[in-house]
């Protein structure tokens, strides 16, 4: 009986995998022809690498500093203003050393990133006059009330958005997914009570509790995460608890159950894979969804805490003096084109997985 | 089947509960509660009191607020009493229709509310029937000229629409049309001009209208694109289906068969959808009414919240979750009249 039961496993495990495998492969090139959600999803899947890199791209400090013969990093390390003998207290500022440098006509040199403006730090001292500051050829997309670079936040906003919205989107699956197969699976009167409690906490109004929790106690990247995904999970268990009904009656779970294979075994191995297709199309809308509540979150001033850099603050602000059009546009530009190539992603993905083909006569 | 809503209406009552004992729990469990909010700015308000105060003598520092005072103001907010005596209180007044005072309106909750419902259900309604009257012809013609030239360009602003969230395309709109660098075209939001009731009957038409349009084109953005591409498959699917084939066949006009028997069939899942109209009225609407200054349910919900007005914020919770539950039970029962097939057990 053991020996049986090990002998079969694998073979089992191996069919499966290699079904499987082909079936995503298919589907993979079925994606791929779908030009349009295959190049949003490459822009954005760049774009979201290169977000990483910024701190060698949009930076205030420089890449590297060559003052009297050595040569400093101060990407990776940093340099207070009279390494370099500058006449200020604490940090360098790399612009104006850069100018100076290049005013003594010396031997000093400074390789500053792409854009040398940080997002958090305010540029007061270069640009006069009160912030905010419109767009210039130097600030692209002009400052907010702190007098901090918008383009510089826009961009690591970018950065903190998408991540923040994966993480919530990963964590509402996995809590979903969970909650979704224990109900599915076993029914009866877990399923009935498990229905009552979702019942209730689908009809709490989400974003109007997410804001009493957020009023109340300053939230971080951690406890929004956490809030947001207490109220993600809904909707993938509805979809996870229906798919497992109906797989959970089909032959090949009976054959499962009667080779004596464990609840556990059942459920990872033999149900859940075929059950996850209307999920995964599922969550490229999910990641708007989560995109969308953060900004709005971040609107209202409940979002991620200062100087966390955010679309939904920079807008916040613009409305607070409509004449500041740049702090509701260029965010605006960037949640827009960030939301709409991940909905063209969504989009070719539900193709792609779709088998249904619609034909008709005319 | 009159059965089974007899007991989806009696479900209410448990999931009702749990609703507002969830809030209610994290209301006055969670720091930072009125109690402490009014302490704090009565601490703050004794530095400068005391130093413009008539003896001249200024007091440094926080005043201490005396002990009976504190317990008079724990009873004023309900502090006194343990949690669960809270709550079962705030419940029995629920039962004879009493949602309490608001602190900070100092009028029974419910009239502050019910002051509030004219204006979103204004807004409401209109976005409402709009979002109808554009969505579902749009998703019909998308789905007969499947594939066309205008099928694509109309995805293409459904897309637009779906990534755009209502609240920030209102704010666009405001930045373009409300006068700041650009055009001034409508006013900066509010619900009507100041002096609306001096306004000849035409002008308050107009000025109405003026304050109309722009909010109500962010509520559309909001629905957009997901009612007309629900609209769009349902009917696809309808056109593949057999008795679609069987009237072909028969050699019906391609205008009968899709207007008179594929439509008819389409628009059942959109038709159920009618059933949540009540909570439509009310909820999902607090971003877009602080973004045009509409005094209606979602900012009062707002500032309750921020101004710790527990028993607003608990008011407003028990109507909006009511109205959503209800609303799901129509919906189910929409579903049972209009398609014949549906039987709930």
């Amino acid at each position: 009986m053991a020996e049986k039961e090990l002998t079969s496993k694998p073979e089992n495990t191996n069919e499966s995998k290699e079904i499987s495998t082909s079936v995503l492969m298919k589907r993979w090139k079925k994606f791929k022809t779908l030009k349009r959600g295959y190049y949003s999803f490459l822009v954005i899947l760049f774009f979201y690498l290169l977000s990483f890199a910024f701190p060698l791209l949009i930076n205030k400090d420089a890449l590297i500093v060559h003052y009297e013969g050595e040569y400093y990093f101060p990407v990776f390390q940093f340099y207070d203003a009279k390494t370099f003998g500058q006449d200020r207290p604490g940090e360098t500022n790399y612009r104006i050393l850069k100018q100076e440098f290049s005013n003594q006509d010396g031997d000093n040199w400074v390789l500053m990133p792409l854009y040398p403006y940080s997002p958090n730090e305010n540029l007061l001292e270069e640009i006069p006059g009160i912030p905010p500051h419109p767009p210039t050829m130097q600030n692209f997309a002009g400052t907010d009330d702190r007098g901090r670079d918008v383009f510089a936040r826009l961009m690591y906003g970018f950065n903190i958005s998408i991540s923040f919205a994966l993480v919530v989107t990963m964590f509402s699956y996995i809590l979903g997914v969970v909650i979704g197969a224990i109900l599915g699976f076993f029914g009866g009167k877990i399923d009935i009570f498990g229905q009552r409690l979702i019942e209730i906490w689908s009809t709490l109004p989400f974003l109007y509790v997410i804001i009493i929790i957020s009023s109340l106690v300053q939230p971080n990247f951690i406890l929004l995460t956490v809030i947001l995904t207490l109220f993600g999970w809904i909707g993938i268990t509805y979809y996870i608890r229906g798919e497992f009904y109906r797989e959970k009656a089909r032959e090949y779970v009976s054959a499962a159950v009667s080779m004596g294979a464990k609840n556990r075994t059942i459920i990872l191995k033999h149900i859940l894979p075929n059950s996850l297709v209307p999920i995964i199309s599922f969550a490229p809308f999910a990641i708007v969804g989560n995109i969308s509540s953060l900004v709005a979150l971040d609107f209202l001033g409940f979002g991620l805490p200062p100087p966390t850099p955010s679309w939904g603050q920079l807008m916040d602000q613009g409305l607070q003096n409509i004449n500041n059009w740049w702090l509701v546009t260029f965010p605006l530009i960037a949640l827009f084109l960030t939301l709409l190539c991940i909905v063209f992603i969504g989009e070719a993905i539900r193709e792609a997985f779709d088998p249904k083909v619609y034909s008709r006569l005319r | 089947m009159i059965s089974y809503f007899v007991r989806r209406f009696l479900l209410i009552v448990p999931t009702f509960l749990g609703i507002t004992l969830i809030t209610f729990i994290i209301l006055q469990v969670v720091p930072g509660g009125p109690l402490e909010m009014e302490l704090m700015k009565l601490r703050g308000m004794g530095a400068p009191g005391g130093e413009v105060g008539p003896t001249g003598t200024g007091t440094s520092g926080a005043i201490n607020i005396p002990e009976s005072a504190l317990e008079e103001m724990k009873r004023f907010y309900g502090f006194d009493l343990p949690i669960h005596e809270r709550y079962i209180r705030w419940l029995g007044n629920l039962l004879s229709f009493d949602l309490g005072r608001s602190y900070v309106y100092a009028e029974p909750v419910w009239d502050v509310i019910t002051q509030r419902f004219p204006v979103s259900i204004y807004f409401g309604l209109i976005g409402f029937i709009l979002s109808y009257a554009i969505c579902v012809p749009l998703g019909v013609m998308k789905a007969v000229k499947n594939g066309s030239v205008f099928d694509f360009t109309s995805s293409v602003i459904v897309f637009a629409g779906y990534a755009m969230p209502g609240f920030a395309f209102g704010a666009i709109m405001l930045v373009l049309f409300g006068g700041g660098s650009f055009w001034d075209v409508f006013p900066l939001g509010g619900f009507r001009s100041d002096d609306f009731e001096y306004l000849s009957f035409s002008q308050q038409i107009l000025d109405q209208l003026y304050h109309t349009v722009l909010p109500v084109a962010a509520y559309l953005t909001g629905s957009f694109a997901t009612l007309t591409i629900l609209t769009k498959n349902s009917v696809i699917e309808n056109l593949s289906q057999d008795y679609v084939k069987t009237a072909f066949a028969k050699g019906i006009s391609e205008k009968k068969v899709i207007f008179k028997h594929a439509l008819r069939n389409s628009l059942i899942p959109i038709a159920t959808g009618l059933g949540h109209f009540l909570s439509l009225v009310l909820a999902g609407s607090f971003l877009i009414e602080k973004v045009f200054n509409i005094d209606g349910m979602g900012l009062l919900g707002f500032n309750s919240i921020i101004q710790r007005d527990y028993p607003t914020v608990m008011g407003i919770l028990v109507i909006s979750s009511f109205l959503m539950l209800i609303g799901n039970i129509i919906s189910d029962m929409l579903y049972a009249v209009i398609d014949p097939r549906i039987r709930f057990k």
